[in-house]
């Protein structure tokens, strides 16, 4: 025991030896001895609650200095904002700090020891109330047996919905209806119970009658038997009462079981169906779904086949830019009969290379046109094939803007038509041209639509700029009178400029609907027509880098690495948009993507080209179907970062793949014919 | 990045030189024995190049990427270094709209946080007395808006206050006791004095209507600054305490930024739009001397604490590489040139070292 104390005390004596320095080291100097005092040293305050904060500056020895100069100021400004005078007043609930300091003596310029006295007010902003609470949804019937959901709404007296409220369900009658803590009832038997939800102080009744269940059969259909997978069989369950009728309203749910083919071991989840009785597998396998309502249920089993629609590709040609970094391009066929592509450079000198690719297999460099810039981040080519629009950025004179090129015939010639930069000097991102109209991205701001029916004389008719807070826009593609932006957080924009039957025009958009995902990296977005399905699927890219401030650059000569996916939205109904399926390469990061032919084609950064089968519904997890037609990464060893495949965008173009390499420049890839069995991701051969 | 020979002028407006250098058609005179080092934006680039001035001449001693987007140009601006000298802010043009302000550590160069801030930031300054930066939001490209000042804590990277200051806010530095933040409406014509403890703007002066000021200086212990009028070619002396402006001085064509020595003996300008770097003398208001840079658009000028160097930043054209110059301040003779990335635009001295040594 005397040994035990006598460590105790050793130690206590370390610590306060060790402790007390390292706290007094860690204590602002104040200046010439000033301490701050705030009164209240912290607060709570409700949201449009106030206050005044009163600051005592002191001398060491106590006495009050008069005329001390304390500033005062708010780490979260717009949830608790504070007045020079110290006047507080809450916004947003939350936990925030105040600061208050007594700025250092500023004596002579040069370095200066840190001396500042500060004294920090925790601001405490309780979420408001609840105000009510209530169910929503409510199934219209509740049968024996079955086990709905109900869902509950919950709002605060600022009017906020709130998801964080922990919300208590309760039954009257349990030998009628019990419901779990997360709103699923069991109904056992007929009779009438009322449920009751609280949240905070406020509540909400609900009176269910709860009948017999007229179910008597229960039969489950299937769109096909057998599948590929990534093909959706739709699973339909029928109840029907004991005259054969069918019984609407009866809640069924739907779960998966199954094998997957023997070879495959560990295969994880293999296959999902939705509350909608949508299935899909990822895995080749027998698969049976279950649809149960109440006492009864059905079963159906499909047999599921690989997919297997993998291919080689072959190099065909290549316009080798090993010197500097390449953008975006385009293909074309101009007036003069031949083929061409237009390649930017990023990052250099602000020159578009155009390559005769009539012959892909001889692609050659037949022009370099060069303009005041820096990067030529997108390239555009008319409808008809003889006006250009390329983009500029990092201009010398800082007059970005956009420069329209006549390229009807680039053997004979590329004439700059006309440079256009009024309201878009900040720089033009990316750019489009849709009949006659170019639709060029302003400072990442909005789009300005610019008419260039005289291509010498190009005049702004309208613009589109979207009125949420910070937002940001950063890409525009335009199809059949649509012109859907890509808008980071905003997610993507449809706005009719003629096409969208809203009475918009190129000088008059008319937004129709838009969707945005939590990420927040909408970067691009292709709309595309499903040739099997007749959906408009709009195929929406991620653009993701490493945690800011920490990336790898060309100046330490690592190759960059990405991250995001393909979102796929059903957009079919402009009310409506749903996503529905993803495409997402593991480790590596999308950017430019191109749909035909229901195949998607897709600049993956540092995955390569991906192609993509996108026939069919689409649903869940494309990269894990195995409807990866091809893959290529474009290695160099004598590329701008050596083996560094950085794959900016594609386009497929009279049989064959082109694409452009941020590192290696322009390739011309083909589909070789199917010979055998490709492999797919998670499959053995 | 190779150290680049003095080259003759290549700028063709360069058409007066006020006063020959006496030293001129002398061999090169040695390399001082100490070792100047400035941190220089790249705008065109995301890079930011430390410079060192010293017995192996001018060196690129290290290059730092900076921004979150590889595959975009984010466009460093302005960069400042923390009195103490234990950490560098650069001011990031491009954001999601907004531009950021991020923190470094000097010597080591290790990333430490970042502010969102106002739209395009530009110059900025840092408080020693508070440890606030404060950033003008130049909002280059925008619609002609108010444009602010963003108050950054930098123990926290967060930006505590924006203060309205008028059309396309630039230039800007604190004076000298640290109260006040000086900073030009570009296209408001105008200086602008803010409270820099209170938050909000004290007081305005008109520069003449249509005059597009671009930069001003810190203030001296006379209480004067100098802002340069770049689309009228010419220099304004204001006196802070009277408030107006006592001496007008012609200049070159596009004075753009400009530093006042420890002495306050010499003002040195960069003209923009006529490829040279004035040496002005402000006991006369007369220039002294006029070089022309090695490439075209000069743009930041930083002079040395003890008064014999200033370092000048071009920007280039297209894809030239950005350049860094450094001048003998009394001789008004360029003593190097060494390339950093493109487009070279803000720079801040950093330190001093007796014996060259890498940083």
């Amino acid at each position: 025991m005397q040994t035990n104390r006598f460590v105790w005390l050793v130690l206590v004596a370390v610590c306060v030896a060790v402790c007390v320095p390292l706290v007094a080291q860690d204590r602002e100097e104040p200046p010439g001895g000033l301490v701050i005092e705030v009164e209240p040293a912290e607060l709570t305050l409700a949201v449009g609650g106030t206050r005044r904060l009163a600051a005592t500056v002191r001398r060491a020895d106590g006495t009050v200095v008069d005329d001390a100069r304390v500033v005062f100021y708010s780490r979260a400004r717009r949830s608790v904002s504070v007045t020079r005078r110290g006047d507080v007043e809450a916004h947003r609930p939350g936990e925030f700090t105040l600061v208050a300091l007594v700025p250092a003596s500023s004596g002579a310029a040069g370095r200066r020891p840190d001396s500042i006295a500060r004294a920090e007010v925790a601001v405490t902003v309780p979420h408001p109330p609840v105000e009510r609470v209530r169910f929503t949804a409510v199934p219209p019937k509740f049968y024996v047996g079955t086990h709905p959901r109900l869902a509950v709404e919950v709002v605060d007296a600022s009017g906020a919905l709130r998801h964080d409220v922990a919300v208590e369900y309760a039954s009257a009658d349990a030998a009628v209806a019990s419901i779990d803590r997360h709103g699923f009832l069991s109904l056992s038997r007929p009779g009438r119970v009322e449920l009751s939800v609280r949240a905070e102080d406020a509540s909400d009744r609900l009176a269910v009658e709860v009948e017999a269940s007229p179910v008597t059969s229960l039969v489950l259909q299937a769109s096909a038997d057998s599948a590929r997978t990534g093909d959706v069989v739709v699973f339909s369950a029928v109840a029907r009462d004991a005259r054969g009728l069918a019984v609407r309203g009866v809640p069924v749910q739907y779960a998966v079981a199954g094998e997957t083919s023997p070879s495959i071991i560990a295969a994880g989840a293999a296959a999902l169906v939705t509350s909608e009785g949508r299935f899909v597998a990822e895995r080749s396998g027998t698969y049976t779904v279950v649809a149960t309502s109440g006492a009864h249920s059905a079963r159906r089993t499909v047999e599921v086949r690989r997919r297997d629609v993998r291919r080689e590709v072959e190099v065909v040609g290549r316009g080798r830019v090993l010197d500097r970094h390449t953008s975006d391009l385009w293909i074309w066929e101009a007036a003069d009969g031949r083929d061409y592509a237009m390649t930017g450079t990023w990052g250099s000198d602000g020159s578009t290379y155009i390559w005769d690719v009539t012959d892909p297999s001889d692609i050659r460099k037949v022009r370099e046109i060069q303009v005041d810039a820096r990067t030529v981040n997108d390239v555009k080519v008319s409808e008809g094939g003889d006006i250009a629009v390329i983009s500029r950025e990092g201009a010398s004179d800082r007059r970005n803007g956009i420069v329209i090129l006549g390229v009807g015939n680039p053997r004979e010639g590329v004439p700059v038509l006309a440079e256009y930069t009024d309201m878009l000097t900040g720089g033009v991102h990316n750019l489009f041209i849709a009949e006659d109209h170019v639709f060029a991205l302003s400072a990442g701001r909005r789009y300005d639509v610019i008419d260039i029916e005289d291509p010498a004389n190009p005049r702004r008719v309208g613009r589109f700029e979207l009125d949420t807070p910070n937002h940001s826009v950063h890409d525009v593609w335009v199809s059949d009178g649509v012109a859907f932006s890509s808008n980071w957080t905003d997610g993507v924009v449809a706005v009719d400029v003629g096409g969208g039957g809203r009475g918009g025009t190129p000088a008059r958009p008319v937004e129709l609907g838009r969707y945005a995902y939590p990420s927040g990296w909408n970067h691009a977005a292709f709309p595309y027509r499903s040739a099997s399905t007749g959906k408009l699927y709009v195929f929406a890219g991620d653009e993701s880098f490493a945690p800011q401030g920490q990336l790898h650059s060309q100046q330490d000569a690592i190759p960059t690495q990405a991250a995001g996916w393909v979102h796929v939205i059903d957009w079919t109904d402009w009310e409506r948009p749903r996503e529905v399926a993803r495409y997402q390469v593991p480790e590596a990061g999308s950017h430019n993507l191109w749909v035909e032919d229901d195949t998607l084609y897709v600049g993956y950064y540092n995955g390569g080209l991906r192609v993509v089968d996108v026939s069919g519904e689409l649903l869940g997890d494309l990269y894990r179907q195995g409807r990866e037609i091809a893959r290529f990464l474009p290695f160099d060893p004598d590329g701008f970062i050596a083996n560094a495949p950085f794959v900016w965008g594609p386009q497929p173009f009279k049989g064959h793949v082109f694409f452009s390499d941020w590192n290696t420049g322009l390739w011309a890839l083909r589909l070789l014919p199917r010979t055998r069995p490709g492999p797919i991701v998670g499959e053995p051969q | 990045m190779r150290a680049l020979p003095s080259r003759p002028a290549v700028a063709a407006s360069l058409a007066l030189l006020l006063a020959l250098p006496a030293a001129s058609a002398a061999a090169a005179p040695d390399p001082p024995r100490r070792s100047y080092y400035v941190y220089a934006c790249a705008e065109s680039e995301d890079e930011v190049a430390v410079v060192r001035y010293g017995p192996g001449g001018l060196e690129v001693v290290k290059t730092v990427s900076v921004g979150s987007y590889p595959a975009e140009t984010e466009g460093p601006h302005g960069i400042g270094i923390a009195p103490d000298g234990r950490h560098w802010y650069v001011s990031i043009a491009h954001g999601l709209p907004f531009g950021s302000v991020h923190k470094y550590e000097t010597g080591t160069d290790r990333w430490l946080g970042d502010a969102t801030v106002g739209m395009y930031p530009a110059t900025l300054d840092v408080a020693a007395s508070t440890r606030l930066l404060y950033v003008a939001n130049f909002d280059l490209h925008g619609r002609l808006e108010p444009g602010s000042i963003s108050v950054v804590e930098t123990e926290t990277m967060t930006e505590v206050a924006r203060i309205p200051s008028g059309i396309r806010p630039h230039g800007g530095r604190l004076a000298r006791d640290e109260t006040r933040f000086y900073a030009v409406n570009v296209m408001g014509f105008e200086l602008v004095e803010a409270d820099a403890l209170g938050f909000e703007v004290s007081r305005r002066l008109s520069l003449g209507a249509g005059v597009q000021p671009a930069w001003v200086t810190r203030p001296t212990r006379a209480g004067r600054v100098y802002v340069t009028g770049g689309n009228v070619a010419r220099l304004f002396e204001v006196d802070l305490e009277s408030w107006r402006v006592v001496r007008t001085f012609e200049t070159g064509p596009g004075p753009y930024n400009a530093a006042v020595t420890p002495d306050e003996s010499t003002l040195v300008v960069t003209y923009r739009q006529g490829g040279a770097v004035g040496f002005w003398d402000l006991e006369t208001g007369r220039e002294r001397a006029r070089v022309a840079t090695t490439r075209a658009i000069p743009h930041g000028v930083v002079t040395t604490p003890d008064g014999a160097y200033a370092f000048v930043t071009v920007e280039g054209v297209g894809g030239e590489p950005g350049t860094v110059e450094v001048y003998d301040i009394a001789a008004a003779e360029r003593r190097g040139a060494v390339d950093i990335g493109k487009q070279a635009s803000g720079i801040a001295f950093w330190k001093v070292e007796e014996q060259a040594s890498a940083p």
